[in-house]
């Protein structure tokens, strides 16, 4: 039941998106969320969501697919958006009891539906189309510039894709102490949400214990392999830009340029 | 001078309480005296707790021994200038194949110790195809090591350890986890890398079936070396080995039983086709 959890999903199939560069498509997700807070009227939100749309087509991902990972955040959505509705102070459109909607109210939250969600879609659209490898190499690779500030970027990212390689392997784990233990008269099913956190504390301990004794064994078997370090090592599959992502750059630059446009001038 | 050699090796595991007072200390290897020449196959057999697993970790210079001095290749474990061409040029296997497999895809597995030695980018991907052809698993290059069986996941580790050009591989427990036939799969390719390769095998197990293809068997028991010689010396002497908990496989202890009752058998067979022939032999001399 705990392998239905897909984390840091990716869809594999063939598109351009898919081949590009993870750093190109992690400053473009970078870009354009900034340009959802750059753009503020009507033109600009249209200019973002043919942008988005045009991506989403060429990444070759199914429009459902994606929406599949908006229903986690349906709950935030609505939330931001009753309080913006209810709340903004300005010229009240319709009233009942004590609630007011505001014109100032509805265009705030409306706004911030569409920000937030071409948000989550923009974003989705890179950790869809990027193994968590590639997304890991193109992050280390970027933040480079910070191991001047003594930031241990290459640490860091072989312990993010250590972290994601033993995401299926704990889990497996997980399964079978549950199992051990249901074997054994435990219950994990019934009783309210206090009591079911309850059930899982023996379940936790054994599987920190594994999860300690594993990287113990894993650091070992690193270092029995040479491993010290990001000092002096070869990759094995180097990210060298080709001309698909000199292009990407480019139409990014001009969609950057556009919206920067439009708020100035409209 | 062999390519591993120990000499009155010991190790002692220090025991501590709360406040860091010594409790106990147990020794692990016990003044070990070893000499592995290139190019042998040479198993090392013992029960759980015989020191065997301390003694591969000092090879490959993860431990540091208490006393006496372990060389490879010519170069003292000890000499922190040396370090990582020690581990280089020894690579180690280890027991549970999950823990030791670092990459999400079989061939950036295989790639991680040449990419951690600093070798261009060209030479670590010919490397990875010829590591991996050499185990039988070059179809799976491409896959996510999850999805592979335990004797396959442990094909891809000794991979990368072949990957980084070693002398010799010290095999800790490659096939304590594995089903029968995970454990065929790892040994065939071991005895491959042995046999083409000319690498250097030290194989810890305590599984006897392993060690018949073996140059020299060196049997632990307490830290200590109980007993060494070729595989047929040592299954000759199957009340010792009854002594030191070991398992003989069962053609040697079915001829060991017939030996007893009086059929005419040589000491130390090996093989059901070795058995059968012998015994067809002895009902020939009786008639």
């Amino acid at each position: 039941m705990l392998r239905d959890i897909t984390l840091g999903q990716y869809y594999q199939t063939d598109s351009v998106i898919h081949k590009l560069d993870p750093r190109v498509k992690l400053i473009a997700t970078v870009c354009f969320i900034v340009s959802l807070f750059v753009v503020k009227s009507w033109v600009g939100y249209v200019a973002a969501a043919v942008f988005l749309a045009v991506m989403i087509k060429l990444s070759n991902v199914p429009f459902k697919f994606m929406v599949k990972g908006m229903r986690a955040i349906v709950f935030i959505l609505l939330i931001t958006v009753v309080f913006n509705l209810f709340l903004t102070p300005g010229e009240v459109l319709v009233s009942f009891w004590k609630f007011r909607i505001t014109r100032e109210g509805l265009h705030l939250a409306v706004m911030m539906a569409v920000r937030l969600s071409f948000l989550i879609i923009g974003s989705s659209v890179m950790t869809l189309t990027t193994t968590p490898n590639s997304l890991t190499d193109g992050m280390e690779k970027l933040m480079k510039p910070l191991k001047v500030c003594k930031v241990p970027v290459h640490e860091v990212a072989m312990m993010m894709s250590i972290a994601l390689r033993f995401i299926p392997i704990l889990l497996e784990e997980t399964d079978k102490i549950m199992k051990a233990q249901i074997a054994r008269g435990a219950d994990f099913e019934s009783g309210n949400l206090i009591k079911k956190a309850r059930a899982m504390v023996p379940l936790l301990v054994p599987l920190f214990i594994s999860a300690f004794r594993r990287a113990n064994d894993l650091a070992m078997a690193m270092e029995a392999r040479c491993y010290r370090g990001g000092e002096n090592r070869t990759k094995m599959k180097p990210l060298r830009y080709a001309g698909r992502d000199r292009i990407a750059y480019g139409v990014l630059a001009a969609y950057f340029a556009l919206c920067v446009v439009i708020r100035i001038y409209l | 001078m062999g390519i591993i050699r120990t000499e009155q090796l010991v190790f002692e595991y220090i025991r501590r309480d709360e406040e860091g007072n010594v409790e106990g200390i147990t020794r692990a290897v016990d003044e070990v005296d070893l000499d592995v020449e290139q190019g042998d196959f040479v198993a090392i057999l013992g029960h759980n707790g015989s020191g065997k697993s301390t003694l591969a970790k000092h090879i490959n210079a993860i431990l540091y021994p208490t006393e006496g001095t372990v060389w490879v290749d010519g170069m003292n474990t000890q000499d922190d200038k040396d370090l990582w061409n020690i581990r280089q040029e020894a690579g180690m296997v280890f027991q549970n194949p999950d823990n030791q497999i670092i990459g999400q895809v079989v061939e950036e597995d295989v790639g991680f110790g040449p990419e951690n030695m600093g070798v261009p980018t060209e030479e670590i991907w010919e490397r990875v195809e010829e590591s991996l052809k050499a185990v039988g698993m070059y179809a799976y290059r491409k896959f996510s090591p999850n999805k592979l069986s335990g004797g396959q996941k442990q094909r891809v580790s000794i991979a990368g350890v072949i990957a980084m050009h070693p002398k010799c591989i010290i095999l800790d427990e490659p096939t304590a986890m594995l089903d029968p036939n995970g454990r065929k799969e790892v040994v065939r390719a071991v005895r491959g890398l042995n046999d083409v390769e000319g690498i250097t095998v030290v194989l810890i197990t305590h599984y006897m079936e392993e060690i018949i293809h073996a140059d020299k068997v060196f049997v632990m028991d307490k830290g200590k070396i109980a007993m060494q010689g070729t595989p047929r010396e040592i299954f000759s002497q199957v009340e010792k080995l009854k002594e030191l908990r070991l398992d003989v496989p069962q053609v040697t202890l079915l001829a060991h039983e017939l030996q007893k009752m009086g059929v005419n058998l040589p000491n130390g067979i090996l093989t059901v086709e070795e058995l059968t022939k012998e015994l067809l032999k002895a009902g020939q001399s009786v008639k």
